[in-house]
């Protein structure tokens, strides 16, 4: 695949990318994202000027160090958090500038985290767990429960439905998160150490789910500092020090 | 931006989502929920109980107090239920109405329906073969009264014109007369003795009750005339003035009192010397109490339900803190601002509306206690108020916590402890 040309040398590289015959397939467009943290008297560069795409269908890890600056890339990625300059397109549209509630809407409806502790409340149902992103979108009680039921059998969870997640072993948590994670047909999928908290055998379980999900069409974004897990992806971006060292494709 | 369904179909879903999560966060911690919601509890019991006991008492009132016959008013020396002042003043212009106004009104008086006299006094003692009852009331009535006052005939007969006009020793007796001295024999012509005289029995009352713990059946009544007598020759009179109608009562007053004033020689800018009485007078005394004792019950339930909102207030913010990973959770999810924020005002309204409900069903079993030895009816404006005011009170009292988890960022809060 053409690569895009990077931003530095592109003033304008957002009217470019809309020209550009690839637009359709780009789903995530970064260009010199900056965030700084003011620290009391000093202020923290976490990324300094990151620029990088993703098309529809790639299988993308970001690895790193902690203090790397990729966590706070995958909030940038995921959403949670505005960059501090620079511009965040996804699937065609200008994220950087939008208000805390359009970035909720966009989170609804385009991103599914997966994150490493799984993030499920722990009172309600793995059912439940599954069709909260569908509250806020306010569909209806019925096809909320239809369209659960339906990830939940994909990721095999089909006899675990009224489980609680403590009634629920760490893989089978995990496949909530990812059933929960697709239940809105996100653009992509945005992995944090998915198998993080999970035992090798178990972590092996999800990763090969992420295969299956990757075979069939998603965009899958996984950050983790583990190389055999990165390995797992068909390209991967290493970050160091807030800034891109290296983007390599593998496999 | 277009979500797939309506703004207001989504509101719809998220705010009964936030129901059941607030019934879930309720059960779940039974004994913190109570305590927290004792406030509102007492506050919604409180309101309801005084508004169903004065609506008893109202309605108690209404039907043996100020109940002084239909269609009647009382011509008598004071207008009742006045000021203190105006009372003061009163006593010293006021006459009393004697037996020559009574003869003057049936002269003059035209259109009425009924007219009775009566002359009363309280505190005497019954004496009947060795057995004293004390504490009874006597009055000299004219026959007329029978259709006039309270008392019906259970059996025997009232006062006739022919016992007013001889002034015969008789009378006609309330029912605890009858159960101190003649539990199982007929009292009819038995000789009673009141205030040292002598009278026989003919006729016995219907039961009237009690008022506020007050037996109203133990009374003895004989002729006017007997009355005069045998006790006093110049009473002090009670005139009673019964008209056709409801609409015929104004007018009628009007003319006694310009019949009066006539009488009395009063100068057109002068005060009556006289008061004339309607339920209505006893009725506006009786509100004007109880709006003092309603309005100290407002001051009370504000209070409470102040106290009661603020400890709503504590528990939601302490809420907030312990579930902050959940909301970090909902806002990944895509739970925006106006969603957490309903979550949350929900579930503390929910939360005060829970306790409203205790506090309306706790209020309806403490009234069925009062009314078995007081009065006491629940009106449905007082549920309404109580659990209205309540679920006010938790919607008002949980935006500050709602705003505080609103506000909240989705990483600080995905980060927080579990």
């Amino acid at each position: 695949m053409e690569h895009f040309p990077t931003m530095e040398s592109q003033p304008n590289a957002s009217q470019q990318w809309e020209s550009s015959s690839t637009q359709d397939n780009i789903i995530i467009l970064a260009q010199d994202l900056w965030k700084t943290y003011d620290m009391e008297a000093v202020k923290v560069d976490a990324l300094c000027g990151v620029s990088f795409s993703i098309v529809r269908g790639e299988y993308v890890a970001i690895m790193g160090p902690s203090g790397s600056g990729k966590s706070t890339l995958m909030n940038l990625i995921g959403c949670l958090d505005t960059p501090t300059s620079g511009q965040y397109w996804l699937n065609s549209r200008l994220v950087s500038e939008l208000t805390d509630d359009e970035l909720a809407y966009i989170r609804n409806k385009e991103i599914g985290f997966v994150f490493q502790t799984f993030n499920l409340l722990p009172r309600a149902t793995a059912l439940h767990n599954v069709e909260l992103p569908l509250i806020y979108n306010g569909t209806p009680p019925e096809e909320r429960l239809d369209r659960a039921e339906e990830v939940l059998r994909m990721v095999e969870l089909g006899d675990r439905m009224h489980h609680r997640p403590s009634e629920l072993s760490g893989g089978q948590r995990q496949r909530v998160a990812v059933a929960r994670a697709l239940i809105n047909h996100p653009s992509i999928i945005l992995a944090d150490e998915p198998t993080g908290n999970l035992d090798s055998a178990t972590g092996d379980e999800i990763m090969n789910l992420f295969d299956r999900l990757y075979h069939s069409g998603n965009t899958i974004v996984l950050v983790t500092h583990e190389h055999d897990i990165a390995a797992r992806a068909h390209r991967i971006i290493h970050i160091r020090d807030g800034k891109i060292d290296r983007d390599e494709r593998v496999g | 931006m277009h979500r797939r369904h309506g703004e207001l179909f989504s509101a719809w879903v998220t705010a009964r989502e936030a129901f059941w999560i607030a019934i879930e966060a309720l059960t779940s911690h039974k004994l913190r929920s109570f305590l927290t919601l004792l406030g509102v509890v007492i506050a919604t019991t409180t309101l309801i109980v005084v508004m169903s006991v004065i609506n008893g008492m109202n309605l108690y009132i209404a039907d043996h107090v100020a109940n002084l016959g239909t269609n009647t008013f009382i011509l008598s020396q004071y207008k009742w239920a006045q000021g203190y002042q105006a009372w003061l003043k009163a006593r010293q212009r006021n006459r009393p109405i004697r037996m020559e106004d009574y003869r003057y009104l049936k002269e003059y008086l035209t259109g009425y329906k009924a007219m009775g006299a009566t002359a009363s006094d309280s505190r005497f003692t019954a004496k009947y073969g060795g057995q004293s009852l004390y504490d009874v009331s006597l009055a000299g009535v004219t026959p007329s009264m029978i259709d006039i006052g309270q008392q019906k005939v259970d059996y025997g007969r009232y006062i006739t014109e022919s016992d007013y006009v001889h002034g015969a020793p008789v009378c006609f007796i309330g029912q605890d007369l009858v159960n101190k001295f003649f539990p199982n024999v007929d009292p009819i012509g038995k000789e009673v003795r009141v205030g040292g005289r002598s009278f026989r029995v003919v006729g016995v009352a219907e039961k009237i009750g009690t008022t506020f713990g007050q037996s109203q059946d133990g009374f003895v009544l004989i002729p006017l005339t007997s009355y005069q007598r045998l006790f006093m020759a110049r009473p002090r009179l009670d005139i009673s003035v019964q008209a056709w109608n409801s609409a015929q009562m104004l007018p009628l007053e009007d003319e006694v009192r310009s019949l009066m004033r006539v009488r009395r020689h009063l100068h057109y800018n002068e005060d009556d010397t006289f008061g004339i009485n309607a339920s209505e007078t006893i009725m506006s005394l009786w509100k004007r109490l109880t709006s003092s004792i309603f309005a100290v019950t407002i001051g009370v339930v504000a209070v409470f339900m102040v106290v009661g909102g603020i400890v709503i207030m504590n528990i939601m913010l302490a809420s907030v803190t312990d579930r902050t990973h959940e909301i970090g959770i909902r806002k990944s999810l895509g739970a925006r601002r106006r969603d957490i924020l309903t979550q949350f005002i929900i579930e503390s309204a929910v939360m005060a509306g829970v306790g409203g409900l205790i506090g309306v069903l706790l209020a309806m079993l403490i009234s069925m206690i009062v009314q078995r030895f007081f009065t006491s009816s629940v009106p449905l404006s007082a549920i309404i108020v109580g659990l209205g005011l309540s679920a006010f009170v938790g919607l008002f009292f949980g935006i500050y916590p709602a705003s505080k988890a609103a506000k909240l960022d989705p990483i600080e809060a995905l980060r927080a402890e579990v």
